[in-house]
This record gives C-alpha cells, sequence and structure tokens, in this order.
C-alpha cells in the first residue's frame, strides 16, 4: 500500500474544525437512527385504519419511490468503498441484483413450487406421480376446457386481427376524423375484462316469460322480431362465441391501432410505384401492405394468442362455466385450486398452460432474433 | 505496516461500515415490519391495541347493524374493543388470517371449513378455551354444535342460523282466492292441481346462480331427502354413508320432479328456470294477478321482493308456510359457525359475551337484520321481523328436537357441491329420463 492515496486524505482532516466534527457526528447519527425510525413509522401509518386514504397513498408511493431511490444510493456508497479493482466488477450485479432476486421470488420459486405441487395430492401433501396430469387430459370438462381454449386462441386472434386490419386500411383513406374514428374502436381496450364481462352480461340477460320484460339487449331487439326470449350464454355451442366476442371486442381496437401505425410507416413510394405500374387497390393490400406489416402483425397476433390462452375473468363472470361448456384452461385452474380447494389438479392445469405458451413465446423470440439479424 | 496505513484502512473500513450499518438498519425496519404486516394487515395490531375483530363474510349493512350492538351491550362494559370486520373475499382472507395465526375471531358459513381449520390446527377448540360443551349443547342442540367437531373436540360456536324450508305466498291474493296453506304434502300437490285448473301456474322457481348457478335446486333436494328419508338418512348421505345414486335419494329427487315436471306446474317450464336468475324468480307473485303463487326459498329472499313493487309487507302481501312433511319431517337451516384463531383471554371473554342471550336478542331488534340466533333460549319476541320470528319459533323447535339438518352441499367436499350443482341442473334441463345418469355422476365425483 502506497502514501500516495493518504497524502490526500490525512491534509483535509485537520481542517475540521472541533464543532462540525460533532455536528458532522450527531448528522449521522440523525440520520442513521432516524432514517429506520422514519420508515418504521411510514410502513404503521400505511396500516392505520383511520387515517386519511390519500394520505396513505401518499405515504405508501413516498416510501416505495424512495425507498428503492435509498436502497441503490446506498447499495452504490458501498460498492465506491470496495477495493477499485473489484468496484466495476462488483456494480452490475449489485444493480441487477435486486431485480434478480424479485425475479426468482416471484417467478422462479413460484414456477419450481408450482410444477412441484402437481406431483401432490389435494393438500400437497403426498406424491401422487402423474395422477394430475392423467385427470387434465381425461375429466371431460378438463377436454371441454382444452377444446374451447384452443377455440378461443384461433378465432379471438383472427377475427380480432382481420377486423383490425380492415379498420386500420380504411381509416387510413379517411380524410377526416381517423382520429375520431380510431379512438371509438379503441376505446374498449381501456375497459377491464371483468367490466366488459359484467357489461356483456346485461346484453345477454334473459328472462323466461312471464317473469317481466327482458331488460338485456340482444333480447330485447330478439323479441321485438317476433321471436321468444333465448338465454344466449346457456345456448350451446353458440354461447362460447358469444364470450369470445366480448374479447375481440375489446382486442380489436389494439390490432388496429398497431397495424395503422405499422401501415402508416410504409414508405409512399413504393405504393405509389406500384400504383404507377398498374396495381389495384388489392393487389397493392395484398402484396406490398400485408407483407411490409407482416412483422406487426406476427407480434399482434402473438400477444393476442397469449391473451386469450390467459382469459379467465370473462368466462368467470358469465354464468357457471361447467353447466354451459363454456369452461377454458385458466379458469379450471381457479375453479379446482381455489374454489375446490384441490391445489394437486390445480397445480397441474397451470403446468399444462405454461408449457403452452411456450411455443409461442419460443416463435416469438425466434422472429425477433431473426429481424434483430436482418438489421 | 504504516501508521498512515493503519489510518487509511480504518477511514476506508468506517466508510464502508456506515452505509452498511444504515442499510442493515433499513433493512431491518422493513424485515420487521413485513413480518407483521405480510401476515394479514389489521390483524397484527390487534395483539397490542386491545381490539377483537371478528371476520365476517356478512353485508355492509348487517356488520353496522351487529357493530351497533356489539357497541352498546359489549363495547361499554370491557377494556378492550370488539370490532365487526366484512371481509370481501372471506375464504382467502380467512385462510390467510389463520395460518398467520393474526386471526381472532371469524364467523364462518360452512361447517367442513371449521374442520378444516381445525385439521390445520390453526384454531383453537371451544374445550380448550373453558367453554363448558354440555352446557353449550343445551344452548344450540347436540346436532349443530357436532357440526364444528374435529376429532372429538369442539371448534365451531353456533352463532346465526337461517331458514331454508320456506315456502313464500302472496298472501292477499292467496287468500282472496280462497286457498289454504297446506299441511302436507298431498294438500301441496292438491293446491297445486287447484291452481293449474285455475288457469295460473302455482310454482316459481328459479336456479340461475352465476358460478354458483344449481345451489337452490340443491336446497329443494335436501329439503325433499329429509321429508322422504328422514334424518338418519340424511346424515347417512351428507356422509357418503349410502351412495348419492341410493334409492332414497332417487325417490326425492322423483317428488323433486314432480313439483318440476308436471304439466303447468312451474312458470315458463323447468328448463327455462335453469336459465332464470333465482333472484329474479319471485317476481311473479307479486303480478296482477299473480302469475304464480308458491315459491320455495330460505329466509333472505324477501330482501328481493323490493324488486318487484313498492311496499310490500310481511304478513300481508306475502307469507310463508314451512314445506309439508311427506313420510318423515325435518328442518333444513343453514347458518354460521364462529371460530377462535387466538386464545387470549378478550377474545375468549368476548365470545362468551357474543354468544349471551341479552346481545343474540338485541341483534333481532334491528327491523332490516336477517340474523336468527341459534340460541334456544332466545325467543320470537325478540325479533322486530315477524318473518324472523315465525322462521325462529321452527328452527328452535328443530334444534330442541334434533329435527333440524344443516344444508348437506355446504358440508359435501367442495367438487361433489358443485357436481350436485351441475347435475341438478342437468336433471331441470334434462327431465326425468336423465335422473339416474344425473345421480350416478353425483356419486362419481366423490371419488
Amino acid at each position: 500500500m502506497t502514501d500516495g492515496p493518504v497524502q490526500q486524505i490525512t491534509p483535509t482532516e485537520p481542517a475540521r474544525s472541533g464543532a462540525e466534527r460533532v455536528l458532522r457526528l450527531l448528522g449521522a447519527v440523525g440520520v442513521l437512527v432516524g432514517l429506520p425510525l422514519l420508515v418504521r413509522w411510514a410502513f404503521d401509518f400505511t396500516k392505520s385504519r383511520d387515517a386519511n386514504r390519500l394520505a396513505i397513498v401518499g405515504v405508501a408511493i413516498a416510501l416505495g419511490v424512495l425507498g428503492v431511490f435509498a436502497l441503490f444510493w446506498l447499495m452504490d456508497q458501498i460498492v465506491d468503498r470496495l477495493p477499485r479493482a473489484w468496484r466495476e466488477t462488483v456494480r452490475p450485479y449489485v444493480f441487477v441484483g435486486p431485480a434478480l432476486v424479485v425475479l426468482s421470488v416471484f417467478l422462479i420459486y413460484p414456477v419450481v413450487n408450482t410444477i412441484l405441487i402437481s406431483f401432490k395430492d389435494r393438500r400437497g401433501d403426498r406424491w401422487v406421480g402423474l395422477d394430475n396430469y392423467e385427470f387434465v387430459f381425461t375429466d371431460p370438462s378438463m377436454l371441454r376446457s382444452l377444446r374451447n381454449t384452443a377455440m378461443w386462441i384461433v378465432v379471438v386472434p383472427a377475427v380480432a386481427l382481420v377486423v383490425g386490419l380492415l379498420f386500420a386500411t380504411l381509416a387510413d383513406r379517411l380524410q377526416r376524423g381517423e382520429s375520431i374514428a380510431k379512438s371509438v374502436i379503441f376505446l374498449p381496450m381501456a375497459i377491464s375484462f371483468v367490466g366488459a364481462a359484467v357489461t356483456f352480461r346485461l346484453i345477454y340477460s334473459y328472462r323466461p316469460e312471464g317473469f317481466g320484460s327482458n331488460v338485456g339487449v340482444l333480447n330485447a331487439i330478439w323479441t321485438a322480431l317476433g321471436n321468444e326470449p333465448v338465454a344466449w350464454l346457456t345456448l350451446r355451442p353458440w354461447n362460447n362465441f358469444f364470450l369470445m366476442v366480448i374479447m375481440i371486442w375489446m382486442q380489436t381496437g389494439f390490432a388496429m391501432v398497431v397495424l395503422s401505425s405499422a401501415i402508416k410507416a410504409i414508405p409512399d413510394e413504393i405504393i405509389e410505384a406500384a400504383r404507377i405500374d398498374g396495381a389495384t387497390e388489392w393487389q397493392v393490400f395484398r402484396h406490398i401492405t400485408v407483407p411490409s406489416i407482416l412483422p406487426t402483425i406476427t407480434v399482434v397476433t402473438t400477444y393476442m394468442v397469449i391473451n386469450a390462452l390467459k382469459v379467465f375473468d370473462i368466462v368467470f363472470v358469465m354464468g357457471a362455466p361447467e353447466n354451459n361448456g363454456t369452461e377454458v384452461v385458466a379458469e379450471r385452474m381457479l375453479t379446482w385450486f381455489f374454489s375446490r380447494q384441490n391445489q394437486g389438479y390445480g397445480a397441474a392445469v397451470a403446468v399444462v398452460l405454461f408449457i403452452a405458451v411456450i411455443p409461442v413465446m419460443i416463435a416469438n423470440v425466434r422472429r425477433f432474433r431473426a429481424e434483430e439479424a436482418i438489421r | 505496516m504504516s501508521p498512515n496505513g493503519d489510518k487509511e484502512m480504518t477511514m476506508r473500513m468506517r466508510r464502508l461500515l456506515i452505509p452498511l450499518f444504515a442499510f442493515a438498519l433499513v433493512a431491518a425496519a422493513c424485515g420487521d415490519d413485513d413480518d407483521a404486516g405480510g401476515d394479514g394487515g389489521d390483524g397484527g395490531d390487534s395483539r397490542d391495541t386491545g381490539r377483537v375483530v371478528l371476520m365476517t363474510a356478512m353485508e355492509p349493512e348487517e356488520v353496522d347493524a351487529v357493530q351497533k350492538v356489539l357497541d352498546d351491550l359489549i363495547n361499554s362494559e370491557v377494556d378492550y374493543t370488539a370490532e365487526v370486520e366484512a371481509a370481501g373475499n372471506f375464504e382467502e382472507q380467512l385462510q390467510i388470517r389463520a395460518e398467520g395465526g393474526t386471526l381472532d375471531l371469524a364467523a364462518v358459513p360452512q361447517p367442513g371449513a371449521v374442520r378444516q381449520l381445525a385439521a390445520d390446527g390453526s384454531i383453537v377448540a371451544l374445550e380448550d378455551l373453558g367453554f363448558d360443551i354440555d352446557e353449550l349443547e343445551e344452548l344450540f342442540g347436540e346436532y349443530f354444535l357436532s357440526l364444528g367437531e374435529y376429532e372429538g373436540k369442539h371448534y365451531g360456536m353456533p352463532t346465526n342460523i337461517n331458514l331454508k324450508s320456506m315456502v313464500w305466498y302472496p298472501k292477499d291474493d292467496f287468500d282472496a282466492a280462497g286457498y289454504e296453506v297446506p299441511e302436507t304434502w298431498d294438500e301441496l300437490i292438491a293446491l297445486s292441481d287447484q291452481i293449474v285448473a285455475d288457469g295460473s301456474s302455482p310454482w316459481c322457481v328459479g336456479f340461475e346462480s352465476e358460478g354458483a348457478t344449481g345451489w337452490p335446486a340443491t336446497d329443494w333436494m335436501e329439503d325433499l331427502v329429509l321429508r322422504t328419508a328422514g334424518v338418519e338418512v340424511y346424515d347417512q348421505w351428507v356422509n357418503h354413508e349410502i351412495p348419492f345414486d341410493d334409492p332414497a335419494i332417487k325417490k326425492a329427487a322423483e317428488y323433486f320432479g314432480e313439483i318440476l315436471f308436471t304439466d303447468g306446474y312451474v312458470l315458463g317450464g323447468a328448463a327455462a328456470s335453469a336459465d332464470l336468475a333465482f333472484g329474479d324468480a319471485p317476481g311473479p307473485m307479486f303480478q296482477d294477478p299473480p302469475g304464480c303463487w308458491l315459491h320455495r326459498q330460505a329466509s333472505f329472499i324477501n330482501a328481493f321482493f323490493g324488486n318487484f313493487a313498492e311496499g310490500l309487507e310481511a304478513g300481508v302481501d306475502y307469507d310463508w308456510f314451512p314445506l309439508p312433511p311427506i313420510d318423515k319431517d325435518g328442518t333444513l337451516f343453514a347458518g354460521e359457525f364462529t371460530v377462535v384463531g387466538s386464545d387470549r383471554p378478550e377474545v375468549k371473554d368476548f365470545l362468551e359475551r357474543f354468544i349471551d342471550e341479552a346481545v343474540q336478542c338485541a341483534m333481532g331488534a334491528d327491523e332490516a337484520s336477517s340474523r336468527i340466533s341459534p340460541n334456544i333460549n332466545v325467543g320470537p319476541d325478540c325479533y322486530a321481523n315477524d318473518i324472523l320470528a315465525d322462521a325462529s319459533v321452527v328452527l328452535t323447535d328443530a334444534l330442541e328436537n334434533d329435527t333440524g339438518r344443516f344444508d348437506a352441499s355446504d358440508m359435501m367436499p367442495p367438487e361433489v357441491n358443485s357436481q350436485f350443482w351441475t347435475g341438478m341442473i342437468e336433471y331441470v334441463r334434462g327431465g326425468p329420463s336423465v335422473l339416474d345418469k344425473v345421480l350416478a355422476d353425483i356419486e362419481a365425483a366423490w371419488n
């Protein structure tokens, strides 16, 4: 160890007056004692029953934001005090560390644990081998849910994509009002799945004859046309499609907005050149627009396929899936895990769902990498 | 090493240590709180603050009514504060708090859940709290108390009861039409035939209840098993000592089918009733003239009557009679059990006071309340609401004479319960020809 750096530090030491040193010490002690107390108080405050709700929200946000800031600042300070040779080796891990910890606690651990539970009995006490998986692939209700989910992931993205593309193309040609038209179609995106499902419950609402007027819009129209009221939500097999309509209604706007921006990014010269060469509008659309936006279409489709795989709320809100034959995989998972308290079955369904998502993710990552390679 | 080097080391050490120390302190402060907080929020505080929290699945209005009684009769006399809490997601919260050890008391509607908590070791037995079981059996009847029994100890204190075997009818029109309240099943069928002959429909039934669609039909079945086979067979049925497709159960289902599938008995037809919301079902009773005359549903249903007409008055516009006996007699009820999650003197003191006659009686004084006390000594005079007063007479009698039975589907395992719901809907839709398959499917859910 050389005397070099020491020389730089020592001269500053005597420059400090005694009072300053005491003050600094007090300050340091104050921070050391005060900060934890403050944090502790803030935690207690957020749990108090009588405090103003807004104040609680404010304190909670401050605690979260400042807490994360303080955490990183402190760790940065610690790294600064390490021997120079280590610093830059350690620093990236220190910054990535909290994220890794959070990720493993909230993602990796649950995945591993779910897989373990899926081989155990209903309360997770005993190993049962593949029994739970046997259930998943033999129970009639589970088989229906697999079939229905397959329909969801085909029908919803397909319809939403086609309709979204249609709107995007047509809206692109509007002289005026394009943004208004798009806003209206995009609006359902802002509604939660449960909210939308509750709304559609009212649309599909049914009362048999003699039990008062039908308040459901669909039955009001249907009966006004001289028909008997219909229980839409239990009308097999069409009720599945009535449920898919809700998701299509919500996702079309998303598809439209993303595709619209992709369409606008196509260079005008290409389209003009095609037109000069005598291409019809359809040919332009088919051979220029669609190939140009193909990457975007893939992304949108992936997103919607994953969303359709995960659909649960719509089905859950709209009546009893087992009575109506509208079961889907995610709904089965929650029903078995929570309502029927069979952790084994629930976890097995979760694992199946997890495995089903993997190919979609791999396809997406591959395509993304291929695109990167082209650039 | 030079003295200077030493000094540098200490400087470095100090600089390194201070933030480390601060970090550790912050982490400790956070960590500490997470331990208490993560286990279930408010529950954690009650340890030190002298609060006793009764967690319930009640509606907010009911909570207010009960809280008022607690404030008047308990909190004014003791040095802790008893609070009723309406937990939004009751089942999950119950599990979390019970496992985390932050549960004071919870009013649990399912006996199965009580036994499960007992099996997990997260609640305290009434014996261990110092309650005398013989005394409690005097108060609540042996049967009701036995539902919360696990491995010889009792864990659930009955604190609420409601009657299910009720047939509602539009009293004013009913009397004007010259109909009589039936006292036997044959009279009930004769009355139904009479109503059909008079050109109307006797029954309104609706089974839709979102994810729980079918439960009103399982209540019907339970009532009919009690009446055709009696309490002993009912107990065997609940405990799966006889199969679900036993002839005794099939017989009850056929009685149910008699109501459902006899031409003209059910307004709109049985199949439509599977899609009719149970809350909408009684509506036609209050049309002029009534679209139907009879509706079997539990004591809570009159809360829905306000949706159909303004200012309906109990005992004038509508009334009820107990579903008549067939070969046997019985009373179907449901209720709630208060379980104790923490063995503290004030929790025990609260529970003692809570089941006390004066407190139980006071809870009936609220006209809007729908709570009936399972305490046999709480008389009908306690209830401001006449419907509840009459129901309490029937219930007290059933508890005293051991003719009352708890809702069977609530005591069966969850998957059997949901197959029971689903199966009943299949029966309602499919008619008598699917009955054998329906019962066999429910039996299969037991395995």
